[in-house]
């Protein structure tokens, strides 16, 4: 539905890291009955690993993670200078922690639990203005300019 | 002292009145005294006579007119010199003997008296009462004979079996016979092989005391009187036994020289009458003891013993259980070696020992314990004593049985006034050579230390939850993240199914999935809610039987979001198949929050760039479950090593200081111990060891509540 809202050739991608199987999955089934394709990881490395410039379109990410932290992971996003969409999806409801996602290049930082609606507002507006992640190597530029 | 009883009050009066004429005015005592058959003579310590009465005019022919104020020393008869007595009177407060005394017509009269000396309550002495009667009609032999009888009463007596020594007394009277002198310091082979043969059948107690050493009348009895006859005397024995074994008719007197344990003593021996069988020989010795340890002074101490015991500040009973004694030698005699299952079997026995053991005496304390009126009230069979304490009187037979010295229990007690009184009871039994009829019992009323033991387990519960309320409170963010998580779960799964019932293409296999989902996650809730609840209550400590590594992921999930924010890499390796442990879960789980609190804490200050918690759990080689907790922080502080498990010790500015402190008094609770140190390179361990209960015992089961440690 999402997708064909958004009218992008190829379906979009969205990874969803959270060390919590319950929330992940969760989310999983909510990108899913909104007609998103996504892929989970239950940690920042693991996302890493899987990590080619280009392949994800969005990012949903938690915060507090066993190893490195969400916001580690953003920031070794914009250094590795991908622009990917990144949306935080956090217990932690600190102003700190918020401002800190933010001036890190987070597209939206919301709060669990998450209103399903926000999600997919914040998400159709991530996909639908937010290029996929354009890296410094110029690999990944996007196939419909 | 059977003196001290009767009514003569008042001899003073007597003696200003004058005669008997005027006995109406005498108290009603003094007339009875006046009425007497036997004399009666009372007289002050110097001798000077107050009071003679109708009696000792018939016996002596003196009228009481004349002897009032007169010394009875003066009637003493010519001739009579072993008459100084007197010393040994005051020294036993009692005399008995022969006297020859003058009589008016200037004749001797011989008389047996028995002179008691009357003392007031602080000691002072009152007078000295003889009664006497006519002894006359005796041969002199009878009536040494019968004086030496009286006097064996102080003294030391000793029945002697010669007949073992005939043939070496028939070999001395054969010398004697051919008229060569017997002088047994001339030949000591006789007097060693006198003392050696002739046995011990009888002493009486003043002789097992002077001269029995640490032996009892049964260890005297059958034994060479040579054994216990002291070094000095032993021809002068000799000289006895020979002079009077042959001779029934035979009474000699001697004076020995004072030896270890008697001053002057005067030895008197003589041949036993019928029926006694021929040889038997009877040896007295009187005199003063260098011990002290005569009657008077026996009373004395035994005053003063009394007097001890009355005030003495622990409650006190003397028993006689000597009928249960006899009883416990029968059972032994019956070959009964399990006591406690033969009591088991009869339980009568206990009853009746409950009744055959009776109280003797008590002390003050003993009376105000039991909120009795006065000692009379526990002058009675032990029963009382075990009104409120089922088994205990079991058990102070069983120990009673097994020839123990002492009997410890707490226990409680039915006071008089309905009131149940925890106690701290003994039982001291008497062995040999102790009187057998005194069985002490003592109790210590402990209700109050009770009381303070329980509130100090109150408070220690107390503080061991504060411990865990500051816990919780420093874990919030943490156990905020383990309830949200579901939650989180459970709001997005909510909304997805909507979305698909929303749908014109419904997914109902979805729905349901999901639906399971949100079930599990408010069930993941409500069991942290659950354990929340748990650390947070305040019940009574209770041991099961846990496993271990079960409280250990347990307690990691009250943790696991202060370990992941803080960036710590947690691994645990935990022991496979462990035993299990008997302990409270809730307490378990606080101590090994505690430490990884700490831990965590710890390593998140370090500033080491990976920061580590390894925990691990095994079966050390004692055979018990142990925790450990390394960390890569900084380690403990030397100087503050030996401080760390005190109460109100923290090294961080926010602590207050009782988390390890808490740790440590949970552990030992639970009979194991606990330790820090530092690893060898660099970092902290914390470790705790907690024993395995041996096979057998109840499984899963409450098997009851934690104690401090006593």
């Amino acid at each position: 539905m999402l997708a064909k809202v958004i009218g992008l050739s190829k379906a979009p991608l969205v990874a969803i890291i959270d060390d919590d199987e319950a929330v992940r999955e969760a989310l999983s089934d909510l990108l899913l009955v909104l007609d998103l394709s996504c892929r989970t990881f239950d940690r920042a490395e693991a996302f890493m690993a899987d990590y080619v410039p280009g392949r994800f379109d969005c990012l949903i990410t938690d915060l507090s993670m066993p190893g490195h932290s969400g916001l580690d992971l953003l920031q070794r996003l914009r250094i590795i200078g991908c622009a990917m969409p990144v949306i935080i999806v956090t217990a932690d409801t600190s102003a700190a922690t918020r401002s800190r996602a933010m001036r890190c290049g987070a597209y939206a930082y919301l709060t669990k639990p998450v209103s399903s609606e926000a999600l997919a507002r914040h998400l159709q507006s991530a996909l639908r203005h937010e290029g996929p992640c354009s890296g410094s190597d110029g690999r990944g530029a996007p196939p419909d300019g | 002292m059977d003196g001290a009883r009767l009514p003569m009050a008042s001899p003073v009066h007597k003696a200003v009145t004058g005669g008997h004429e005027h006995a109406s005015a005498s108290p009603p005592g003094m007339e009875l005294s006046d009425f007497a058959s036997e004399s009666v003579i009372v007289s002050d310590e110097h001798g000077v006579i107050k009071y003679w009465n109708a009696a000792s005019e018939a016996l002596y022919g003196w009228p009481v007119m004349a002897m009032i104020g007169q010394n009875l020393a003066t009637l003493r008869a010519p001739g009579q010199h072993d008459v100084d007595h007197a010393s040994a009177l005051l020294r036993e407060g009692r005399w008995d003997g022969v006297v020859r005394r003058r009589n008016l017509a200037g004749a001797e009269v011989t008389a047996a008296v028995r002179q008691i000396v009357r003392r007031d309550a602080t000691g002072t002495l009152l007078d000295i009462v003889e009664f006497g009667r006519n002894a006359g009609a005796m041969s002199d032999a009878a009536s040494l004979r019968m004086d030496a009888e009286l006097q064996a009463y102080l003294a030391a007596c000793w029945e002697l079996d010669t007949s073992p020594a005939r043939a070496l007394l028939d070999t001395i009277a054969e010398q004697r016979n051919r008229g060569i002198a017997v002088d047994f310091d001339q030949h000591p082979e006789w007097v060693e092989e006198l003392l050696a043969t002739t046995r011990i059948t009888a002493v009486n107690d003043r002789a097992v005391r002077m001269f029995g050493a640490h032996a009892g009348l049964e260890q005297m009895v059958g034994q060479p009187v040579g054994v216990f006859w002291p070094a000095e005397n032993r021809s002068v024995l000799a000289t006895l036994i020979e002079s009077v074994a042959g001779d029934r008719s035979r009474l000699e007197t001697r004076k020995m020289v004072s030896s270890g344990t008697i001053r002057n003593p005067t030895i008197r021996a003589w041949h036993c009458a019928e029926p006694k069988p021929p040889g038997i020989v009877f040896v007295t010795i009187n005199g003063e003891a260098n011990d002290d340890r005569t009657s008077w002074e026996l009373q004395a101490s035994e005053g003063r013993y009394r007097q001890l015991i009355q005030y003495l500040p622990t409650a006190l009973w003397q028993a006689d259980s000597r009928r249960a004694g006899e009883v416990i030698d029968q059972l032994k005699a019956n070959g009964i070696r399990d006591i406690g299952a033969y009591l088991d079997r009869n339980p009568d026995l206990v009853e009746h020992a409950k009744d055959i053991v009776r109280v003797t005496e008590v002390n003050r304390d003993a009376v105000s314990l039991f909120r009795a009126n006065n000692a009379a009230d526990l002058i009675n069979p032990v029963r009382y004593i075990f009104a409120a304490a089922p088994g205990l009187a079991k058990r102070v037979m069983v120990a009673h049985f097994e020839g123990r010295r002492n009997f410890f229990e707490e226990t409680r007690i039915l006071a008089f006034d309905g009131s149940i009184i925890d106690v701290l009871f003994t039982v001291t039994y008497p062995v040999l050579p102790e009187q057998l009829d005194t069985t002490f019992i003592t109790m210590q009323d402990i209700s109050e230390r009770l009381n303070t033991e329980q509130q100090l387990r109150k408070l220690q519960a107390d503080f061991t939850h504060a411990g865990r309320i500051a816990t919780l409170g420093e874990l919030a963010t943490s156990i905020a993240h383990e309830i949200n998580q579901p939650l989180a779960a459970i709001v997005t799964n909510g909304e997805t199914s909507l979305r698909w019932l929303a749908r014109s293409d419904q997914n109902i296999e979805k729905v349901t999935q999901l639906t399971t989902r949100i079930v599990s996650s408010a069930r993941r809730a409500g069991e942290m809610i659950h354990r929340i609840r748990g650390m947070a209550a305040k019940n009574e400590p209770e041991k099961r039987l846990i496993d271990l590594n079960e409280v250990v992921e347990e307690a990691l999930l009250f943790i696991r979001h202060e370990i992941d924010s803080k960036s710590v890499a947690l691994s645990a390796m935990l022991g496979t198949e462990l035993p299990r442990v008997m302990g409270d879960r809730i307490q378990l789980q606080q101590v090994i929050i505690n430490l990884l609190v700490n831990s965590v804490q710890a390593v998140a200050q370090s500033g080491q760039p990976t920061r580590r918690i390894d925990i691990q759990t095994s079966i050390d080689e004692n055979g018990s479950i142990a925790f450990s907790a390394f960390d890569n922080g900084p380690g403990i502080a030397d100087g503050n090593m030996e401080h760390i498990f005190e109460s109100f010790f923290s090294t961080k500015d926010a602590g207050i200081g009782i988390g390890l402190a808490i740790c440590q008094s949970i552990i030992t609770a639970h009979g194991g111990r606990i330790s820090g140190s530092n690893r060898p390179n660099g970092g902290a361990h914390f470790h705790f060891t907690l024993p395995v209960p041996t096979i057998g015992g109840p499984d899963s089961a409450v098997v009851g509540f934690i104690r401090p440690v006593q």
